[in-house]
């Protein structure tokens, strides 16, 4: 059963970003199983507003559906706050694990209590640092670093922790800031490291993979609660190859980018284990300081759930 | 069609008489209602979220900077400064009017403020001095538009947030143009008053223009303090705007002693009121933004002018003849907020440097200023200086030509823009 | 009546001094701590932001009073008193409805954003978001009462001139100036 619907998504990234290719995906396979019927248009760029004010129309029920970071609601689910912990997965095999296992189900539930209906994990990719002083090799090398970072509490205490200066800005004064050096730093993923041009503007870019926030594909729960079960159904299988999509595309085009940085002079540096450990030592006050606010149950289930990842 | 709805809407709303914020929730309503998707949440959400911007908080300290400045008698020394050291040559206060604007647009942001002040100044002087008076009020509303162009300045702060293009980069290239204005008014100047009868000043010793020259040095110290500041990277736009308005009070408060401490409530009284024009404005721009997005307004002109899509050059010809029409009828920042959704799509889908395009817009829109019938800075120089409408429209056509050539200029050389630009940012 | 009107304007002028001093206080504080002492205040960002919209929607009811709102008042100058006041009742009429449906768009949003917490400060958006009751409430109020004085002909002479965009009688002429 499918009626004839357009569905307006909006996108915070441009459409060359990874996300381009999983929502051409999740289009091409809605419009082969709803017959046409199921139509989706695009918006990229915040074109309609930033990843929380979408969200929000989402709730309100003035748009059907967003893709998002995670880490701008957490105003709305504190819960979220789990992905912005830093140093949470070690490698993209344990995110997928723990954001497409019972883990993922648990927030899916909470985020429908928020009127969100979230129909799949999709991959931002690890964060990583650039900055135009020196390659940061060890935890006390952020110090003194004035970095831009994203405007929420673990993002700044986990710099702070590690005695960075953290600064708040726009993203699209980030350029000219870093390339006027009033700040002297940013922390992205690769992929927006590249498409953003931060590479021209910055020294040494070091591969810390401090955070892993993923996209969360987010549909309005009052207006999915007017979809027939087919095209709900359909949804959520389209939002889930396309996810297979956008990870793959994802992670051949961040190493694409990363060889590209690499290629325009910029010094790559990758944390040694040692070096690794001790910053994911350091970083345990801000976990402890923020289970709180996060939840301490949803903390603890993702600790135990990595841990039974790592087991294995 | 969806464009005729638009149109209709907006202007039919905005021929009533109604405050150009409320034309534009009515044209938002209007496209909902045609898109079948009203929802009053729309507007409220959009409607706030126009104004929760840390960028924008340039605007009121920008504004805020404007009127310290003038309350703290920094403008009428950079006036006398320029005075001491031109007003000897033949037709010397139109050159010290435009060198003048000149240095008043790199110290604020809005050219109402910036003629106000200089028409105050220099009428007076011109009248007594015989100058032809219809002319010269139409150099310094020429003069005054020059403000949104050099930084700091409140367009630029706007179209930046509303097309998500850096603020900074403005600001650095439109250093370059605003001078060139300045550049075609001497010249028109010199053309149309050499003929002109009218007294100069007594030559000043040197001893004199050092005088004027260490009176004003506060005052010409602040470009310095907010172009070089944003330039070297000690500041962002928004906090070299709260650095311009702290030292426009240290200044005017403690050095000029001109700014008494009684000042102080209406001057923050007055910028936070203009502040919520601007904003008010802002915030409801954002709404019908919202929706001329949605309705893929941008798709349906592009698809209109395709056969000019394919030509960098005549396209802009286009977007600048068709800015140039709007502003004749309407304000600054109205144009800028009602366009910027409207032409940014189809800028950055031909191709065209989202800055360079930047920077044609804000000084076409400046032109728009001192163009018949709505022209706020041909009221302002007409009230000031107490000359007729009529004559001030006359008055300006010289220098409205001059800066026309030079936006005809700046569309078919874009490396007059970009050479500059690249220089200034050091790469 | 009018005098307690005016009180309440009048504290309204100062709440925006107030909001606009604190803008200024917060970020220049910030800059100076950022560069003298490599370290920043958190909250400075977002409350000024806060204050920012506050000074926004509370202005724009304060400036509406004043008349002061941008408008094209070309082709209403063109029209004799009659057709003013038919022109100014249609757009006030229009001006009604705007704010209701901001005022009913804020209700029905009241929820969303009473759930939704600011990220540093942590204080709800209902703070943030509520001031869209202030100022549809406020701005429909002055529209609603200007049409009752045009409708029992007690609307002035000044006011209809304003209208038309002759502020050559008109305090707010004197911040219209300073607009672009
Ligand atoms: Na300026
Ligand atoms: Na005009």
């Amino acid at each position: 059963q499918f009626s004839e619907r357009s569905i307006r998504l909006s996108n915070g990234v441009n459409e060359d970003h990874p996300n381009g290719k999983g929502v051409e995906k999740f289009r091409t396979c809605l419009a082969d199983k709803s017959g046409g019927k199921l139509k989706v248009q695009g918006f990229w760029g915040n074109a309609l507003g930033g990843d929380l004010q979408a969200t929000q129309a989402l709730r309100s029920g003035t748009q059907e559906m967003v893709v998002t970071s995670s880490s701008p609601l957490i105003g709305i689910l504190p819960e979220l706050g789990v992905f912005d912990l830093p140093f949470l997965f070690a490698n993209e095999q344990e995110a997928d694990a723990v954001l497409d296992g019972s883990f993922g189900k648990h927030i899916d539930a909470k985020l429908e209590g928020a009127g969100l209906v979230n129909l799949a994990y999709w991959e931002n990719g690890f964060r990583n640092l650039t900055n135009s002083r020196r390659p940061v090799e060890k935890w006390e090398d952020f110090k003194g670093l004035k970095v831009r970072v994203m405007q929420n509490n673990v993002f700044l205490d986990t710099f702070k922790n590690m005695g960075a200066n953290a600064v708040p800005m726009a993203f699209g004064e980030v350029f000219t800031a870093l390339e006027t050096k009033a700040i002297d730093g940013q922390e992205n993923p690769f992929v927006t490291i590249d498409t953003s041009k931060f590479y021209e503007v910055q020294k040494y870019l070091s591969v810390t993979r401090h955070a892993y926030t993923p996209f969360l594909v987010l549909y309005s729960k009052k207006l999915w609660d007017g979809l027939s079960k087919d095209e709900q159904a359909a949804l959520r299988e389209c939002a889930v190859v396309a996810r297979d999509e956008q990870r793959k595309v994802s992670r051949e085009l961040s190493q694409a980018s990363l060889n590209k940085i690499k290629g325009a002079g910029i010094v790559v540096n990758e944390l040694n284990a040692q070096e690794a450990q001790r910053m994911r030592e350091q970083a345990k006050p801000v976990w402890e300081k923020h289970a709180a606010t996060i939840g301490s149950e949803t903390v603890k289930m993702m600790q135990d759930e990595l841990e039974k990842i790592r087991k294995k | 069609m969806t464009i005729v709805v638009f149109l209709a809407s907006l202007l039919g709303a905005m021929a009533l008489g109604m405050p150009i914020a409320f034309a534009l929730v009515v044209c938002a309503l209007a496209l909902m209602l045609w898109l079948g998707n009203f929802d009053s949440q729309i507007v409220a959400q959009n409607m706030i979220i126009g104004a929760d911007n840390f960028q924008l908080l340039a605007v009121p300290f920008f504004l805020l900077a404007g009127e310290l400045m003038n309350v703290g008698g920094l403008s009428k020394r950079i006036v006398n400064f320029a005075l001491s050291c031109l007003g000897h040559i033949h037709g010397g206060l139109g050159y010290v009017a435009i060198v003048a604007a000149l240095i008043l647009a790199a110290l604020s942001g809005s050219a109402a403020a910036d003629t106000a002040a200089l028409a105050a100044i220099l009428i007076p002087m011109m009248r007594d001095a015989g100058y032809n008076l219809p002319r010269s009020a139409g150099l310094i509303a020429a003069g005054g538009i020059i403000a949104p162009v050099i930084p700091p300045s409140i367009g630029f702060i706007i179209f930046g947030v509303a097309a998500n293009v850096s603020i900074s980069q403005l600001f650095l290239a439109g250093i370059v143009p605003g001078l060139m204005m300045g550049i075609s008014l001497v010249v028109a100047w010199a053309i149309v008053s050499r003929k002109d009868k009218m007294q100069t000043s007594p030559r000043t010793t040197m001893r004199e223009r050092g005088k004027a020259f260490l009176d004003g040095f506060f005052a010409l110290l602040m470009p310095v303090l907010i172009l070089g500041g944003i330039k070297w990277g000690i500041v962002t736009p928004t906090e070299a705007a709260v650095l311009a308005a702290v030292y426009a009070l240290v200044i005017g408060m403690f050095v000029y002693r001109e700014l008494k401490p009684s000042m102080l409530y209406g001057v923050f009284l007055t910028a936070a009121k203009t502040t919520a024009v601007v904003m008010f404005l802002v915030a409801a721009a954002l709404v019908s933004a919202w929706l001329i997005t949605q309705a893929n307004i941008p798709g349906e002109i592009s698809g209109l002018i395709q056969p000019l899509m394919g030509n960098k050059t005549l396209l802009m010809f286009a977007l600048m003849f068709l800015v140039v029409i709007v502003g004749t009828a309407l304000d600054f920042s109205p144009t800028v907020l009602i366009l910027t959704p409207v032409l940014m799509p189809i800028v950055k889908q031909a191709g065209i440097d989202p800055v360079y395009f930047g920077v044609l817009f804000i000084i076409n829109n400046a032109i728009g200023l001192i163009t018949p019938p709505v022209g706020i800075v041909l009221n302002v120089v007409s009230g000031v200086a107490r000359v007729p409408m009529g004559a001030v429209i006359r008055g300006v056509n010289p220098f409205l030509i001059a800066q026309l050539v030079v936006l005809v200029l700046l569309i078919l050389i874009p490396e007059l823009v970009t050479v500059p630009l690249a220089w200034l940012r050091g790469r | 009546m009018s005098r307690i009107v005016d009180w309440f304007f009048k504290a309204l002028e100062a709440l925006l001094v107030l909001l606009l001093a604190s803008m200024v206080v917060m970020v220049f504080g910030n800059v100076l701590l950022r560069y003298l002492f490599d370290t920043g205040i958190d909250v400075s960002e977002e409350l000024s932001r806060y204050f920012f919209v506050w000074l926004t929607f509370i202005g724009a009811v304060v400036v509406g009073r004043e008349n002061a709102h941008l408008g094209v008042e070309t082709l209403v100058a063109r029209l004799g008193d009659r057709g003013r006041k038919l022109c100014m009742i249609l757009s006030d009429l229009l001006i009604i409805v705007c704010c209701a449906v901001f005022f009913w768009g804020t209700w029905q949003q009241a929820e969303i954003n009473a759930t939704n917490y600011a990220p540093i400060t942590e204080i709800s958006m209902l703070w943030i978001y509520g001031v869209g009751f202030f100022t549809s409430i406020g701005l429909g109020i002055l529209a609603l009462l200007r049409i009752l004085r045009v409708l029992t002909g007690t609307i002035s002479e000044h006011e209809l001139k304003a209208f038309a965009g002759d502020y050559s009688d008109d305090a707010a002429h004197a911040l219209r100036e300073r607009l672009e």
